[in-house]
């Protein structure tokens, strides 16, 4: 009988220990009558159960110490027992025996093979093997647990509680690899007091040890066939020859990752698509990952329109369907964690940003989707320090795109030191000249970002002033939380308004055709870190249409960040022109 | 400095925030307090009791909650007890146990019972909130809780989205109470996580009451608005 959906299915179970071939052999079960069944008809006898129950959590570390302590083969059952109440002495246990249930038979195969294949590159809770089961239109009348656990016993699949125990006792959670944000209190559905919950990854459902996770590494390969992306419009010398390269990096199969350093605007979803063509050619699944649920959504469609003959599923929090099949995976970094060694290539998208940055818990779900031997593409126009240091160092090979598709240079920010400039009662002359040139002369629309949401009423206040009558038109103002966000975020692409002024929210995924950029105190340097002043700037001069944007720092100090991002542009450019990659303005 | 329980951000002093505070107290410039059950009516009305009061006084002494069913602390009552993360006992129970402490009506009660979930739903969400909130109450009050003596005998249609009559009849006969002398002669202090028609509260009162307790009050997270 299958469990209902409502329904969640908490592990809980006996240990159990027979011999075998001469050797004695312990394992836990939530039903021992099928296990008793399937050693049996492999020659097993002197089967014995072991109560009390446990959670799948403790069962698992109690066998998993019993075997690395060495099974001796000449203990008796009641020295078997004795060893295992010394394991299990940290949570309270004592052991009796109880008699065996009769032996099961073995689920129908047909069921197995369906549930195996479900399985296949994944690492689920029962319930969602079951919605898998359903998304795919498929039905079995077995216990889905059995099933689950038959797969186990022949090695097909693996079974881990959710948060399970080191060796040395501690509480992890093997979903997420969390191991700070766990919760430990007596559990209604178990009743023990070693059930942890893991706070971490609770979006994705509750993690606990009386949870079973049941995980397959993806077997089967695709046929190898030749595939060419369709792109709406020629690649750029830049973009073909990072495409090129991204493709022989896949292709060789030499190195294990490899960094696409590219400035922002420069097409990095064409030149990924190198690798990705490469990767789906050989046969190989391949994995796009993107920490923000916007981007899923944008690429997505444009990687349909490159691929049209290849399955791809857009996986993300507001998607129905969360099991379809596909060769081309696109998803938050969150979905990912219900992979499991299934891809060959996995390409990170924008690898320095939240979550990820300083997110152990994601490289470690990252780490796991791929296959044994896949190979991770990592994409951004601003590495993290680590990776830096890497590609300094010869041992990450990187592959520079410093040009935008337009073939213009990257606007450089011109640094404007100002003390106290907002006290002065009057829009200081930089800035009057940086608004004029943008707002008049050049009729474009400025974003001006502050480093604190309670920054940004007090600018748009400040701002506004200097605009006489039309101020309260000319000015908005919008952070993370706002409620009215999207609205005027919604207004200000539409260009109801020349000035937003906003937080680093917007570091990210803004594109205007006639954008220039302002970063007041830039030099608070917690927020404005060398990255993120390079991602500002970086939504300047986009388009073709106005690839000569005005980008300006204003600070009471030239930071070393400052000085670091300005570097950093110019020598993109400089990398550029000396490729021959950029045009002249003229 | 530490992080804001609610919204994580940093903040200098206190469990919250200055903004997630705030928004909490927020409601009494627009709500007057019924001096009985506690519930919520506009500043305009002038009565010191709801119209339900008015119409029946419930069986519970008194009841209070930190705040209405709304905003901030209807999403973080349901990222507690839907979502389950129960970390967030912590911050609700102290808010609960300040609600408790500022209102001289409670007094001293002597024992507090969480208000129980039956078996099948207990399996389900695999933790009772009230309980949570109960225990942490107790730690900060320095007052005894009794666990696992109020019992709910069957799982019933979940109170959200029933009508105040299909409540009242959802609860009829439900609730049971084991080792009544633990609670005889006591006054009980209540505690769960939202009361809106207060059936709940009422049923177990009525229990707590016949099996002896001198009184009986209720405190819960959230209430209802008029």
């Amino acid at each position: 009988m299958i469990p209902s959906q409502n329904k969640i299915f908490c592990w809980q179970g006996y240990l159990y220990f027979f011999v075998l071939g001469g050797r004695l052999k312990v394992g836990f079960s939530h039903r021992p009558g099928l296990d008793r069944g399937f050693w049996e008809a492999r020659g097993a006898r002197s089967f014995e159960l072991l109560s009390p129950q446990l959670n799948l959590g403790v069962a698992h570390f109690l066998v998993k110490n019993i075997y690395s302590r060495g099974l001796d083969q000449r203990l008796s059952p009641h020295q078997l027992k004795c060893r295992l109440e010394a394991l299990g002495r940290r949570f309270g246990l004592s052991f009796y025996f109880q008699p065996a249930d009769p032996p099961l038979p073995s689920p129908p195969e047909e069921e197995l093979k369906l549930v195996r294949e479900i399985l296949s590159g994944r690492l689920l809770f029962l319930e969602e093997v079951e919605r898998a089961l359903e998304e795919n239109g498929i039905k079995i009348g077995s216990s889905l647990p059995d099933l689950l656990h038959y797969l186990y016993l022949q090695g097909e699949c693996e079974l881990w509680p959710a948060v399970a125990f080191n060796d040395q006792g501690l509480p992890f959670c093997q979903r997420c690899g969390g191991r700070e944000k766990l919760f430990k209190a007596r559990c209604g559905a178990c009743g023990s007091q070693f059930c942890y919950v893991c706070e971490d990854c609770l979006e994705l459902g509750e993690a606990r040890s009386c949870r079973a996770l049941y995980a397959r590494a993806e077997w089967k390969r695709n046929l190898k066939q030749y595939i060419r992306p369709h792109f709406l419009f020629p690649l750029h010398p830049a973009q073909r020859e990072a495409y090129e390269r991204v493709a022989e990096f896949v292709t060789q199969g030499r190195e294990p990752r490899c960094l696409v350093w590219a400035v922002c605007g420069a097409g990095k979803t064409e030149v990924a698509c190198g690798a990705i063509a490469a990767a789906l050619s050989q046969g190989r699944e391949v994995l796009y990952a993107s920490p923000r649920r916007e981007v899923v959504k944008e690429i997505y469609p444009r990687l349909k329109e490159a691929f049209p003959g290849i399955r791809i599923a857009a996986l993300h929090g507001e998607t129905s369907l969360k099991f379809p099949p596909a060769e081309l995976v696109v998803a938050t970094v969150h979905q990912v964690l219900r992979f499991y060694q299934r891809f060959d290539l996995v390409i990170l998208d924008e690898v320095d940003a939240f979550p990820l940055t300083g997110d152990s818990r994601l490289y470690y779900a990252l780490e796991r989707c791929r296959r044994a031997y896949g190979q991770v593409l990592y994409l951004t126009a601003t590495p993290p320090p680590k990776l830096v240091i890497e590609a300094r160092r010869n041992t990450l090979p990187v592959v520079y795109l410093p040009a935008r598709y337009h073939g213009y240079p990257l606007p450089e920010p011109e640094l404007f030191v100002l003390r106290n400039f907002k006290a002065q009662g009057r829009l200081p002359f930089p800035l009057q000249k940086f608004f004029q040139l943008s707002l008049v002369a050049d009729r474009a629309q400025v974003m001006v970002f502050v480093p604190t949401v309670e920054l940004v009423q007090d600018t748009v206040s400040w701002l506004r002033s200097f605009f006489g009558a039309e101020g309260e038109k000319c000015v908005q103002g919008c952070y993370a939380a706002s409620p009215e966000r999207e609205e005027v975020l919604t207004s200000f692409r539409r260009g109801a308004f020349p000035v937003l002024v906003t937080t680093t929210v917007m570091e990210r995924g803004v594109t205007l055709p006639r954008l220039n950029v302002l970063v007041l105190f830039a030099d608070h340097r917690h927020v404005f870190d060398e990255n993120t002043l390079i991602q500002l700037a970086g939504r300047a001069g986009r388009s073709s249409e106005y690839p000569r944007a005005r980008v300006g720092f204003v600070a009471r100090k030239i930071s070393p960040e400052m000085a670091k991002a300005l570097e950093t542009i110019r020598w993109f450019n400089c990398m550029a022109r000396e490729k021959g990659y950029l045009k002249s303005y003229i | 400095m530490g992080r804001c329980s609610f919204c994580v951000r940093w903040s200098y002093g206190g469990i919250l925030c200055p903004n997630c505070a705030g928004a909490l107290e927020a409601w009494k410039k627009e709500f007057r307090v019924c001096l009985l059950c506690g519930r919520l009516m506009s500043k305009d009305i002038s009565l010191e009791l709801c119209p339900r009061c008015l119409e029946e006084k419930p069986p519970f002494r008194l009841a209070r909650a930190v705040g209405p069913y709304r905003g901030l602390l209807k999403d973080v009552i349901l990222e507690f007890k839907y979502k389950g993360r129960r970390s967030l006992y912590k911050p609700l129970g102290y808010l609960l146990a300040q609600v408790v402490a500022a209102e001289p009506l409670f007094g001293k009660p002597h024992v507090i019972i969480p208000v129980p979930l039956a078996r099948e739903r207990l399996k389900q969400r695999a933790f009772n909130q009230a309980e949570l909130l109960a225990r942490e109450v107790g730690r900060l009050l320095g007052l005894k809780v009794v666990e696992h003596i109020l019992l709910k005998e069957r799982d019933t249609t979940p109170q959200a989205g029933l009508s105040r009559k299909e409540r009242w009849a959802n609860l009829k006969d439900i609730f049971t109470l084991e080792a009544p002398s633990l609670i005889k002669g006591q006054d009980v202090l209540l505690v769960d996580d939202v009361l809106t028609t207060g059936a709940t509260a009422t049923a177990c009162t009525i229990v707590l009451l016949q099996a002896g307790a001198r009184s009986v009050s209720v405190a819960t997270l959230a209430t209802g608005v008029f």
